[in-house]
């Protein structure tokens, strides 16, 4: 059982929090490293508001309570399926907003995670992209770059929306 | 800031009676130096710091949080927005250069028949189209000087951009569903060296700053020419709170904050607002006075109405191979297709299609706000094999989406904060779907075996809200943006466009200014303006 004081954040109450990011935001690929990051940003950032601390604490208490309730285990023993199935249950609860709307902008700013997803970020410092892939696609055709020359124009007002003599063409 | 601290010009008195500019991005930046180049004096105010290339960070919340405008607004509304965004309506940059710091660099022109909506679509219920009191023909040329101004590549000269991965994905689909009028450009940045400024090195940091200057900016070339003159004083970190008028009405100062908060008052001949349209229409209607109880230059009651946000929605596009479409510039992929009017296609004028990377960061944000759980982290681990476009067209001005004064919420100074109350108007929803349904075709055509539709963004195109009209009764400028009720005091920036059209806006933002500019040049000559 988790056993945080009203306003502390305890090793039991972040191993949920960790776990419960994990649900929320499954990504196989991830190693444990950026969602406890996530978890530590998020106690940071909850050290600012007594409300949010309130909430949070209070919130991750709950979920072994509701996890016992409904399986009969805590909350860090459910597998994936069961926690989101009890995360949908809750997703209106301010303390999971809350939590979403740290993970959403720390989470995905975390440069390890950049790595896994495939993204190299700042390029300017090395030269751009220009000689580090740019253009290396290469499993379509090379396309025109430059504007259509004809025959075809464009036909900007098509023939049923041009002036009438009345006006409108309504 | 930077150790090396940006010339800020020769500095003018407060009492000499000179051109003050209030805002240095697209138009204000345009303006003051149009001016400056005739030997006319300028003072222009920015609310926000100068930084240079080399602080601009190339990472999406850092350079956010370093420049994007983030003083008290509300959103309103049943726009979505309004829900999961609620103090940002919009993305606005404030510092010397304004959101031209920020932009990417589509530049298309208008068409003409988007000069001429209310004659074209006839009455729309619930919107409030008007024809512009000018044509296509009487901006065709300065249309000419701001694509030299800014380099727009295949224009006048200037070479195509290369295509990079997402224009690929683009450009085939784009093929094969039948369009042909995609290409990478028109776009603000140089694929060779132009106007002193290096070519692109496809960074991939448009949204960021640009601390390789290919990218036009009036942070690069407007502003500090305007220094060079002689003629300018860049005043950063001054924020414009009022307008004020003399007794005969006519606009004679403005007075601002410095960055301690202190008030002070700088003489105007001409004061040109430029501080974009949430900001501009503030300022008006702060400026109340006896003789204008409903906001400077509000008489027809139009200022802060009629806001545009152009009608938008992203496409991202999953496939089995990699695409990494955060390489290189962001938006130097067009489609001019679908940019046309035909109602057959069930809504009034037309929209581009255009390439669009985000990071994770943003994508994680900003892809489908509030989602979580297995259907949100498939987006995000597609990434590497995702290609994006964004569908950007004409929206309809409708008088009741309003920037209005917040009654209960305050800046930082005291002054009431902005409220942007937005609601799509059916036209906006059909063209979206339609937009949204055509992008699926275009992936799909090329293999996406997925793709997601992105609601719209805190809005990066803000329009219509001092609009140009005719007649004073329809609108808050005339057809040089100056104030129908209040002369000497112009509108310079997108606020005054009647009508959104289906284009970025920046383009016809410069050259609406740059046409302003030759009319103040040319009634302060004759002694008057
Ligand atoms: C991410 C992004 C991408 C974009 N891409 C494109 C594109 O590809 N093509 C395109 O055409 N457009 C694009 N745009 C839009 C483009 O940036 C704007 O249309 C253009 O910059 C608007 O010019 P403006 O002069 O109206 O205002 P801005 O450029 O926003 O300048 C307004 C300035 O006024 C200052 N200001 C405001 N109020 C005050 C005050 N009271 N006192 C003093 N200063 C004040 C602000 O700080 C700001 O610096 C993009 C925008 C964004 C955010």
């Amino acid at each position: 059982m988790v056993d945080s004081t009203a306003d502390t954040v305890s090793p039991a109450a972040r191993t949920n929090l960790v776990r419960l990011l994990r649900a929320a935001y499954p990504h196989p690929r991830f190693p444990d490293g950026p969602y406890e990051r996530t978890a530590d940003t998020i106690i940071d950032q909850v050290g600012e508001s007594l409300w949010h601390r309130l909430a949070l604490v209070q919130g991750l208490e709950s979920l072994d309570a509701a996890a016992q309730h409904s399986r009969g285990t805590g909350f860090a023993e459910l597998d994936d399926e069961q926690a989101l199935a009890l995360l949908r249950g809750i997703e209106d609860a301010q303390f999971f907003a809350f939590v979403r709307g740290v993970t959403v902008v720390t989470l995905y700013n975390d440069h390890e995670v950049w790595d896994l997803l495939g993204y190299e970020g700042e390029s300017y410092s090395k030269g751009g992209y220009l000689h580090r892939g740019f253009d290396d696609l290469d499993w379509l055709p090379n396309p025109r770059v430059e504007e259509y020359d004809g025959p075809e124009q464009i036909v900007e007002v098509a023939p049923d929306d041009q002036l009438t003599t009345t006006g409108g063409t309504h | 800031m930077a150790e090396n601290t940006p010339h800020l010009g020769n500095p003018i008195p407060h009492d000499e009676e000179v051109v003050v500019i209030v805002g240095s991005g697209a138009g204000g930046g345009t303006v003051a130096y149009e001016l400056t180049q005739k030997g006319i004096p300028c003072v222009v105010l920015e609310a926000g710091p100068w930084l240079l290339p080399e602080d601009y960070e190339n990472d999406e919340w850092a350079a956010f949080n370093q420049m994007a405008w983030l003083d008290n607004r509300t959103a309103s509304g049943p726009y979505r927005v309004a829900t999961d965004f609620p103090n940002l309506p919009a993305w606005i940059v404030k510092a010397v250069g304004g959101t031209t710091t920020h932009w990417s660099g589509a530049t298309p022109r208008f068409r003409e028949y988007e000069f001429k909506t209310r004659s074209h679509y006839g009455r729309v219920e619930g919107a409030n189209l008007l024809d512009w009191p000018i044509t296509l023909a009487d901006l065709a040329p300065f249309y000419d000087r701001a694509e030299k101004a800014i380099g727009s590549t295949h224009r006048h000269g200037r070479p195509a951009l290369p295509a990079n991965n997402n224009y690929k994905v683009l450009a085939n689909g784009a093929e094969k569903v039948g369009y042909k009028f995609y290409a990478t450009g028109p776009y603000g940045t140089n694929a060779e060296p132009y106007d002193g400024r290096p070519a692109s090195i496809q960074d991939g940091f448009n949204f960021q700053g640009d601390k390789s200057t290919a990218k036009w900016s009036t942070a690069v070339r407007e502003i500090p020419r305007a220094i060079a003159t002689g003629k300018c004083e860049v005043r950063p970190s001054s924020q414009a709170v009022q307008v004020t008028h003399d007794a005969s009405g006519r606009a004679d100062a403005v007075l601002y904050l410095d960055s301690e908060g202190n008030l002070h008052r700088q003489a105007a001949k001409v004061v040109c607002v430029a501080g974009n349209s949430i900001e501009s229409p503030r300022l008006l209607l702060m400026s109340a006075s006896a003789l204008h109880p409903d906001g400077l230059a509000n008489s027809s009651g139009q200022v802060g109405r009629n806001y545009m946000r152009h009608t938008t929605g992203s496409v991202y596009a999953r496939f089995d191979q990699p695409v990494h479409m955060y390489r290189g510039e962001t938006m130097a992929g067009i489609i001019a297709d679908e940019a046309r009017l035909d109602t057959s296609r069930g809504f009034a004028g037309g929209y581009y299609m255009e390439t669009l990377s985000l990071g994770p960061a943003f994508l994680a944000a900003f892809a489908e706000p509030g989602s979580w759980g297995p259907e949100f982290t498939e987006i995000l681990d597609a990434y590497q094999n995702t290609a994006g476009m964004w569908v950007v067209g004409e929206d309809m001005p409708q008088e009741t989406n309003r920037v209005t004064l917040s009654p209960a919420l305050q800046d930082q100074w005291g002054l009431p904060a902005p409220d942007v109350h937005f609601e799509d108007h059916p036209n906006d929803v059909a063209m979206r779907e339609h937009g949204y349904g055509r992008a699926d075709m275009l992936y799909e055509a090329v293999g996406a075996n997925g793709t997601h539709h992105t609601p719209p963004y805190p809005a990066t195109h803000n329009l219509g809200t001092c609009r140009m009209s005719e007649r004073p009764e329809d609108g808050v400028v005339d057809a040089f943006g100056q104030a129908h009720d209040v002369p000497g005091l112009y509108v310079s920036d997108g606020s005054v466009m009647t009508t959104g059209a289906a284009a970025n806006p920046t383009l016809t933002i410069v050259a609406l200014a740059i046409r302003q500019a030759e009319h103040i040049a040319s009634q302060l000559g004759k002694g008057a303006s």
